[in-house]
């Protein structure tokens, strides 16, 4: 594997820093924070989500020696550890879950542009999507969420989660076929692609 | 539309934009250390033991200075040769002060690691109020407490063993210092110099300074490391304070290697308020001195720790997290 030249700046080199100079993390902060609000405010809600990405900061800092620095993004290390946050409020994300599928999405102000740009079809599959998500096993749906919501890639999902890039695809799959199944009697595209 | 789209469309209606309050979280991460932990000592053990070490000089003798038995029974081996940990235990103690005589607390428990190439210090600081297994100490018997009464019953022997057994570490050396110990080094030292931005009027330190340049005494030195409503307020400033103070006093240590009648008189007082194990000698401080003549004080580490499930108020070692740190410095 080739690894990329470090670029000035880049998170390795703030996590390395702040083994000596602590304020240095807060940079990292600056960078990511509004990122993995917007990430558990999708998966939970705005309520838990300003704790959680403290939390998630806290936790990363206190681990930054164990930071392998050959990684020069810190994202995938930031979502591993929010990702097991998470974890620990699986019952309140499948209720939240469980709750959309009997209101609609009300909680976000929308543009009209933007829910044009949203389509039409993915406002009227909502409650399947839901009802998908909340019957995911955790795991599943951690791969399917980092990915799809995260804009993480796969090598990034397996290095956030600590396995290996096949499982993620496994796992990826497992999910997707399972929304699919939710999907298919909504939106009949979906079947010729699959 | 596939899935996946559909599927960042149903997120993207779910997600809401970071308020303005999430800025709070940063200032979390800024003052992230414990707060409740008693300022003080934090490292002044160190400086301590910086300052002793790099002012001995062979050519004189430690007198008066008192020194401590080593634990007994089975001890950790030494894995690394060349490598040094000495514990440095700083006590509330004041020596000469009736109130503090009685039973003295290690308010801070340091492991000062020096590596093989003697080229950078690391500073573990053991939290006081770690729950931990201690061993059998004497007539003590083994108990589970809070780390810091094992110095209370069991003196600073104990304090090593206990730390020998939860970290496998072989401690080579070990030093107490107490408030009047810090006091006198720095008076020893002719005082520190510190360069304020803003006056300092902090009733709780006892501490009042000008904004500018200040000498300071042994008192008014113990005041600074403990001071603590001062810039931001925050931990991380605080740490860098004493850093800086520890940095002058080694600084000035090391000026004082060239006057001889000052060294005497600083080992005079080092020496007598200073304690340490028998083997920990003026020629092994001294061999130490010269060995760290270009040494950096780098890492200041606090053991990885959790709230205890039992007790908020006490905290336990965060495993393998602090398993891991300390397998590093044997």
């Amino acid at each position: 594997m080739i690894t990329q030249p470090a670029t000035r700046g880049a998170d390795a080199e703030l996590v390395s820093a702040s083994w000596t100079e602590p304020e240095a993390f807060a940079e990292l902060f600056d960078r990511y924070s509004a990122m993995l609000y917007r990430y558990v405010s999708k998966r939970l809600g705005p309520e838990p989500a300003e704790d959680l990405v403290g939390e998630t900061f806290l936790v990363a800092f206190s681990r930054r020696r164990s930071y392998d620095l050959a990684y020069a993004d810190a994202r995938p290390w930031l979502f591993g550890i929010l990702t097991k946050l998470i974890s620990r409020h699986r019952r309140t994300e499948a209720a939240r879950y469980r709750a959309l599928l009997r209101a609609p999405v009300e909680d976000r102000v929308d543009s009209p542009a933007d829910r044009v740009a949203a389509g039409v079809s993915a406002q009227a599959a909502r409650p399947e999507l839901a009802g998908a998500l909340a019957a995911l096993p955790a795991k599943d749906r951690d791969v399917l969420l980092l990915i799809a919501w995260g804009d993480l890639t796969y090598e990034e999902t397996a290095q956030a989660l600590g396995i290996p890039v096949g499982t993620v695809r496994s796992r990826l799959n497992r999910g997707r076929r399972k929304v699919r199944a939710a999907l298919g009697h909504t939106n009949p595209l979906l079947d010729e692609e699959a | 539309m596939d899935d996946m789209k559909l599927l960042r469309d149903f997120g993207a209606a779910l997600e809401h934009e970071p308020p303005a309050t999430l800025a709070r979280q940063r200032n979390r991460l800024t003052e992230a250390k414990p707060r409740r932990r008693r300022v003080g000592l934090l490292v002044t053990g160190l400086a301590a033991v910086a300052t002793a070490a790099a002012v001995a000089v062979p050519t004189l003798v430690l007198r008066g200075h008192q020194t401590v038995a080593p634990p007994t029974g089975a001890r950790p081996a030494k894995v690394t040769t060349g490598t040094l940990n000495v514990l440095v235990v700083g006590t509330d103690g004041e020596a000469g002060s009736e109130r503090f005589r009685h039973g003295a607390r290690t308010d801070t428990i340091l492991l000062v690691h020096v590596p093989a190439d003697r080229k950078e210090i690391t500073a573990v600081s053991i939290p006081r109020d770690s729950l931990v297994q201690i061993p059998r100490c004497g007539s003590q018997p083994p108990r589970k407490d809070m780390i810091n009464s094992a110095f209370d019953k069991g003196g600073l022997a104990c304090t090593v063993k206990t730390v020998e057994t939860l970290t496998d570490v072989r401690i080579d050396h070990m030093m107490e210092v107490d408030f009047t110990a810090f006091k006198q080094v720095v008076d020893a030292l002719g005082g520190i110099q510190v360069k304020l931005r803003e006056p300092v009027n902090d009733p709780k330190a006892k501490l009042r300074l000008p904004a500018g340049t200040s000498v300071l005494n042994g008192q008014q030195a113990l005041g600074y490391m403990r001071l603590r409503s001062y810039g931001d307020g925050s931990d991380i400033q605080r740490i860098k304070r004493q850093q800086v103070l520890l940095r002058a006093m080694l600084a000035k240590g090391k000026k004082m290697l060239t006057d001889p009648a000052k060294v005497r008189a600083f080992l005079g007082v080092a020496g007598k308020s200073i304690k340490t194990d028998e083997g920990f000698d003026l020629e092994t401080m001294a061999d130490l001195a010269v060995s760290m003549s270009d040494t950096r004080l780098t890492g200041f580490l606090t053991v990885p720790w959790v709230p205890s499930p039992d007790d908020p108020n006490r905290v336990v070692w965060k495993q393998p997290d602090a398993g891991r740190l300390f397998a590093r410095l044997r």
